[in-house]
């Protein structure tokens, strides 16, 4: 039987609210496989996949875990996803994971990952330097050494060897994947009454502690079940977010901005699940074929650098493709690489006289009013005073 | 151009109040019907319907007449609505309405009060608004009337006839309550409590207001609008101050937030109607 927008919701809500990650064990019950985290932005999934390991995207703890422990580890003007992420490393809710990924994203991933051997020493931890060079021969190369090992020792950790056709069985699943969660996007993008973005945002999260097989028919699902309904016809502006990849703003938040009068019609949330723009590669070396998808199709953004500073125009050509009638910076506070990013993204905004706003958050944020007011103000000189 | 009919809900902490106007957007806008129900302990979206069915009824209208239905305040609980406003932009266009020569607004409501500085065309220029203290919004105001035991329409009155205002010694909501159950153990006025209770408020309004202009004609707008002895209170506080603001209200203001919500309602509905000509 099909389930309801709203019955899926409820799902996804039980999912986004777990802080036990009950969903991931009970797959390792069920399945006798192991469990692979990864802090945000990019980490090789495919590859923790074929090596028999669920990969649990651990996306700090939200609004709802008072950071006791975790404050200890860090300063206090830094962002708050290290420290709820060491608050659930501290009190046992991550022990279900065999291993832990930790991506350059930024400096404070960085030191986390050193934070992690000190609190979990016998867990199996791996720094992911990826790549800054995008050429085939420098980057590529290194990237595909990187992924080379990472396959070695996650298959030595979990007793599954990385076999190429394994990876290439895996490639396949998370391409699928990543194809139902675009089609998500577009639907979202077309019809943004029909799929809000606080019901896109918990679908495509739930994706972080899911099979990736069960997570593409649940995404299907929504869609299905989506465009049976009738959308309210809503005079809303579009909007694209831009700077939440990393820590994760409360549900809340999003919906804050969707009731003061506005459809988010393109973001950067849970980036890894629209991390390639294109398929990797099926067929050949996987790992190959993982290292030039990396290097050829990664989404823009502020945690690679771009010789070419091409994001500006980047953004543009997203609000463009949106149809958006402006770009709202949603900023963890202290999140460097979005908030250095963003003089450069605003730069080009104003060449191109495309409106924005810009605030910051934090994940444990409770008081939503200002940023209402100001989005709301936002929505309303959009749809009142601009020319178009 | 056409005229449209429009209408607005605006969803308050305490109330809810709707309005339908008709409108050339070219300076041709009329009110056709108001209505407003206070909330109390009821379903708010019981009460939105309530609402909306009386001003349509008032109005001489059926719903599938009005070709715009815009919100403001917690507009995402009516379901009927096709857009959504913010506040501080329907107060300002619904003060401009009742008072074409208004460039500063007031709009002070249940949970708290803002102050606009708007142009010609009721666009915000800037504001400033009360944070989260309690003292000087209207749920304030309503606790201690219910303390003296009074009707909240006759605040208003009671506090005009005050001869010996009582000024309460703090500005914290809780604070002064307790300082108003001691007025009245003192044997203390009603109408000179009331008076030191709204000189209090309007003292916090003369800084909101001042922070943004010292010269202006102020509309106020939102619930206690219709509060006589607050409007009196407020004035009295800036004339204390010697800025040149005249302060007036409207017998309609509380409508303030819905009128404006129509009536940018029916602007967007001609803007979209161009856009797809």
């Amino acid at each position: 039987m099909t389930r309801t927008t709203a019955e899926l919701m409820a799902f996804a809500e039980d999912l986004y609210y777990d802080l036990d990650f009950k969903s991931v064990k009970r797959w390792k019950v069920k399945t006798g496989g192991h469990a692979i985290g990864f802090m945000p932005v990019y980490a090789p999934r495919e590859i923790v996949h074929a090596a028999g390991a669920m990969p649990v995207g651990i996306v700090g703890a939200g609004d709802w875990l008072e950071v006791i422990r975790g404050d200890a580890y860090y300063q206090s003007y830094l962002c708050h996803i290290p420290r709820s992420t060491i608050d659930m490393a501290e009190s046992g809710r991550l022990d279900f994971l065999e291993g832990m990924l930790f991506p350059s994203t930024c400096d404070v991933i960085r030191n986390l990952s050193g934070m992690w051997q000190i609190v979990k020493p016998d867990m199996y931890t791996r720094y992911v330097d990826v790549p800054q060079n995008f050429t085939d021969g420098v980057g590529g190369q290194f990237w595909a050494h990187e992924l080379r090992t990472l396959a070695q020792e996650l298959g030595e950790r979990t007793g599954t060897e990385v076999t190429d056709e394994r990876l290439r069985a895996s490639i396949a699943l998370f391409n699928e994947n990543r194809r139902a969660v675009c089609d998500l996007y577009s639907l979202r993008r077309d019809e943004p009454a029909r799929a809000p973005t606080s019901e896109v945002y918990l679908m495509v999260r739930a994706g972080l502690v899911m099979d990736v097989e069960d997570h593409t028919a649940l995404i299907r699902e929504y869609i299905t079940a989506a465009r049976n309904i009738t959308p309210p016809e809503l005079d809303n502006a579009r909007v694209i977010v831009v700077g939440a990849f990393c820590e994760q703003p409360p549900i809340g938040l999003i919906k804050s901005i969707e009731r003061s009068g506005c459809f988010v019609v393109d973001d950067d949330l849970i980036l890894i699940s629209r991390w390639f723009t294109d398929n990797a590669a099926e067929t050949g070396d996987p790992i190959e074929a993982l290292a030039l998808a990396f290097v050829h199709d990664s989404v823009p953004t502020a945690v690679m650098y771009s010789a070419k500073a091409g994001r500006g125009k980047a953004v543009v050509e997203r609000v463009r493709v949106a149809r958006a009638e402006g770009v709202i910076f949603a900023a963890p506070s202290f999140c460097t690489p979005a908030l250095l990013d963003q003089p450069m993204l605003v730069a080009e905004l104003d060449r191109e006289g495309i409106p924005y706003t810009a605030f910051k958050f934090a994940e444990n944020a409770g008081q939503f009013q200002p940023i209402r007011e100001q989005t709301g103000t936002f929505a309303d000189t959009m749809k009142l005073w601009s020319v178009a | 151009m056409n005229s449209i009919m429009a209408g607005g809900v605006d969803v308050g902490a305490a109330a809810v109040k709707a309005a339908i106007v008709r409108t050339d957007n070219e300076g041709s806008d009329e009110l056709l019907a108001t209505h407003v129900e206070r909330i109390r302990r009821r379903d708010p979206k019981v009460v939105i319907n309530d609402t909306w069915q009386a001003a349509l009824e008032k109005a001489g209208v059926r719903h599938g007449d009005v070709e715009y239905i815009a919100t403001t305040g917690d507009g995402e609980l009516v379901t009927f609505r096709r857009g959504h406003f913010y506040s501080m932009t329907t107060h300002a266009r619904g003060a401009k309405f009742l008072i074409p020569d208004t460039t500063l607004v007031l709009d002070a409501g249940a949970l708290h009060a803002r102050s606009i500085h708007i142009d010609h065309r009721a666009k915000p220029l800037g504001y400033r608004m009360t944070s989260q203290c309690a003292s000087g919004s209207g749920q304030f105001l309503e606790n201690i009337a219910r303390y003296l035991g009074v009707g909240l329409d006759e605040v208003g009155e009671l506090s005009l006839k005050s001869r010996n205002p009582e000024m309460v010694s703090s500005i914290c909501a809780v604070l002064s309550e307790t300082d108003v159950i001691n007025m009245v153990s003192r044997g203390i006025a009603t109408a000179d409590i009331l008076k030191g209770i709204h000189l209090s408020m309007a003292g916090r309004f003369a800084r909101l207001i001042r922070s943004l202009s010292d010269v202006g004609k102020l509309t106020f707008t939102g619930g206690l609008s219709a509060d006589v002895g607050l409007v009196a209170a407020t004035r009295e506080e800036l004339d204390k101050e010697g800025v040149e603001i005249e302060v007036r209200s409207h017998p309609q203001s509380i409508f303030a937030g819905a009128i404006g919500a129509g009536l940018w309602g029916a602007f967007r509905h001609a803007k979209l109607l161009a856009k797809t000509a």
